[in-house]
């Protein structure tokens, strides 16, 4: 399977129809299957279409704005529902606020080659900012079927708790989907501490889409990249492509034969030891 | 079982009494220097703690007393450079495979079969082959146990430091563990930690695991000791965490070739995830067939580190004797734990899950 991470760096965002054209041109040079976007993608496309006048990534009270929000939420998504039909691939398509019951959450959604929402994930380690702006965190975990391989998606801040690599992996993860933006130069080391971290432990393949953009007067300088455990990657640096801060996106080919020939040879999961762990990790 | 005739037990008591440990007390003392440092207060500075990583080369030592010397250089070498916290790696027990008469010939026989592993011995090399590692360990341990006790109960006491005094394989109720053990200042053993989370080849070797994670009070924070392969799993550096402890010593021994990722793999990340010091040393060298590579360094969260890397100080060489000092400030861990932007916890999800995932393996 190809997978491209995007971080939208040279991406046309001024025009809805632009921005399709580029996402659909670049997922058909690579031949590419599954495509993941970061996170805010849908805000970054907003204000740059002039859309919204007001975040999407975050809780806003505001009636006004919320219909304008509502509004453009609906057209992203169809759109990216259409890519995912046109293009006949999955696509990650970064995240959204997600309204439900009152509460409010940070939540990544994706869509299957048949244009439907396949999951929405929501975030269920929050920032300290994030719990300011009155998110709330997500309690389940859930994988989708990706031709064959058990997918789920991992939204921000939660590719550096470790609890979610362990549940996704022990559920049977093979493949996560990471959707990003953290603010200011996301070094190697950092990266390194998250996603990669994860996927060592827990022998899946991670394809993490990082947010290389400005919103206002933030800066999102994160770099892409496709993960999988260091022995069957160049060099067994545990990256099969690694993008720089402003890399327009790297893609890979996740060969999954070999992840499994590895998973076998070294059980890193069966080693476990629960009975050490039993009570204490509640 | 191929260790009970009577000249093996002839020589096990022979071992033992060379290994005895009025004799390397004893020893020791002649060799400890007339002034010696004034070593860890009782009220240690928490912002400057200084520990060191060492680094041991293999080298089969022939006598007791010359793993004695061998130990105390290395504790000498650390003190000097004003560390009050020395931390020694897994399988410290390897060298005192010299102790073995004959113990050359086996090891040869060992790496024969490591590099061609189909290869037919000769009947006379059956008998060596028939003595399984465990059953070594087995067998030194009523020698080795009381030896590493003495010597470092004698250097830590000595120098009034904290010792981490490495991993050994000893015989434990009919089992074999592989068990990591701290010293105190007045020369008390402090504590002991069998490894949770054994590797395939150890399992192989019917290594019994242990079933919980010890963390030991002393005048520089709370410390704990898993062993090596533990450090693979979050779990273990998330308990410590909640547990409140302040610095992992971690022995290690790498069976493999180095690798700069394969080795970040282990006590790096799970310091990032759960916010505490980590100090790792490594075991080098080759013996029996079996090579072992590895970085002894002091490892702490990004944000603690001049660098913004996650190392406080880390060695050169993989396959050399060194040591890697740092010095550690509690402080400054405890206020970014209790002032990080970034950790959040989840029970409500934790509880759905955990530990009931566990049995999807």
């Amino acid at each position: 399977m190809i997978v491209t991470a995007l971080s939208l760096q040279g991406i046309n965002l001024n025009y809805l129809e632009k921005y399709c054209d580029d996402v659909s041109t670049l997922a058909k040079k690579h031949n590419s299957r599954l495509v993941v976007l970061p996170a805010h993608t849908a805000t970054v496309l907003g204000f740059a279409t002039k859309s919204i006048t007001a975040t999407v990534s975050e809780p806003v009270a505001d009636n006004l704005e919320n219909s304008s929000r509502q509004i453009w939420v609906e057209q992203y998504l169809e759109s990216h529902s259409k890519l995912a039909r046109s293009l006949d691939i999955f696509l990650a398509a970064g995240t959204l606020i997600e309204e439900k019951a009152g509460r409010s959450y940070n939540s990544a959604y994706c869509f299957n080659p048949s244009g439907e929402l396949c999951t929405v994930q929501r975030q269920t380690h929050l920032t300290r900012f994030e719990h300011e702006v009155g998110l709330s965190r997500g309690e389940d975990l859930t994988l989708f079927d990706c031709d064959g391989l058990k997918a789920g998606l991992v939204v921000g801040n939660d590719a550096w708790h470790p609890e979610i690599g362990r549940i996704f992996g022990l559920k049977g993860a093979d493949l996560l989907l990471h959707c990003d933006a953290r603010e200011g130069e996301l070094t190697c080391w950092s990266q390194a501490s998250g996603m990669w971290a994860q996927v060592q432990q827990n022998q899946f393949w991670a394809v993490e889409a990082q947010l290389s953009a400005v919103i206002g007067d933030k800066v999102y300088g994160g770099s892409s990249a496709v993960i999988g455990p260091c022995e069957i990657t160049p060099g067994q640096s545990g990256y099969l492509a690694r993008g720089y801060p402003h890399s327009k996106y790297v893609t890979a080919e996740l060969k999954e034969k070999a992840r499994r020939q590895i998973k076998q040879k070294y059980p890193l999961l069966k080693l476990l030891n629960p009975e050490a762990y039993r009570d204490s990790l509640i | 079982m191929p260790l009970d005739g009577w000249k093996e037990n002839l020589f096990q008591r022979y071992l033992t009494w060379k290994c005895r440990p009025a004799r390397i007390r004893r020893h020791l003392r002649t060799t400890l220097p007339g002034s010696l440092p004034a070593g860890v207060e009782k009220t240690a500075d928490r912002r400057k703690i200084r520990a060191a990583a060492v680094q041991v080369k293999l080298n089969l030592h022939k006598s007791p007393l010359q793993f004695a010397d061998e130990m105390h250089r290395r504790v000498r070498e650390a003190v000097d450079e004003g560390a009050v916290l020395v931390a020694f790696p897994e399988y410290n027990n390897l060298p005192l495979l010299g102790l073995l008469p004959g113990i050359e010939q086996m090891e040869e026989s060992y790496r024969e079969k490591a590099i061609s592993p189909g290869k037919t011995h000769a009947d006379e090399d059956k008998q060596q082959e028939d003595i399984k590692l465990t059953d070594v360990f087995h067998y030194m341990s009523p020698a080795v146990k009381p030896l590493v006790d003495a010597v470092f109960s004698s250097l830590a006491e000595a120098y009034k430091i904290y010792i981490m005094a490495g991993s050994y394989t000893l015989a434990d109720n009919g089992s074999v563990v592989n068990r990591s053990f701290l010293y105190g200042p007045s020369g008390k053993m402090l504590g002991s930690q069998d490894k949770v989370h054994l590797l395939p080849i150890e399992e192989e070797w019917q290594l019994k695991r242990g079933d919980n994670f010890n963390t030991y009070d002393t005048t520089i924070g709370r410390l704990a000791l898993p062993v090596c392969m533990d450090a693979t799993y979050f779990e273990t550096f998330r308990i410590l965490e909640q547990n409140e402890t302040d610095i992992v010593l971690l022995p290690i021994a790498n069976q493999e070739e180095y690798n700069y990722w394969l080795a970040l793999r282990g006590i790096w990340p799970r310091v990032q995830e759960s916010r505490l010091y980590g100090v790792k040393s490594a075991l080098v060298g080759s013996i029996a067939g079996l090579t072992f590579t590895g970085k002894s360094g002091i490892y702490a969260p990004l944000e603690l580190t001049p660098e913004k890397d996650g190392i406080l100080a880390e060695v050169k060489p993989h396959d050399r004797e060194a040591m890697a000092v740092a010095d550690l400030d509690l402080e400054a861990l405890h206020e970014l734990r209790h002032n990080d932007p970034w950790r959040d916890k989840n029970p409500a999800l934790y509880r759905r899950y955990f530990p009931e995932i566990y049995l999807y393996k």
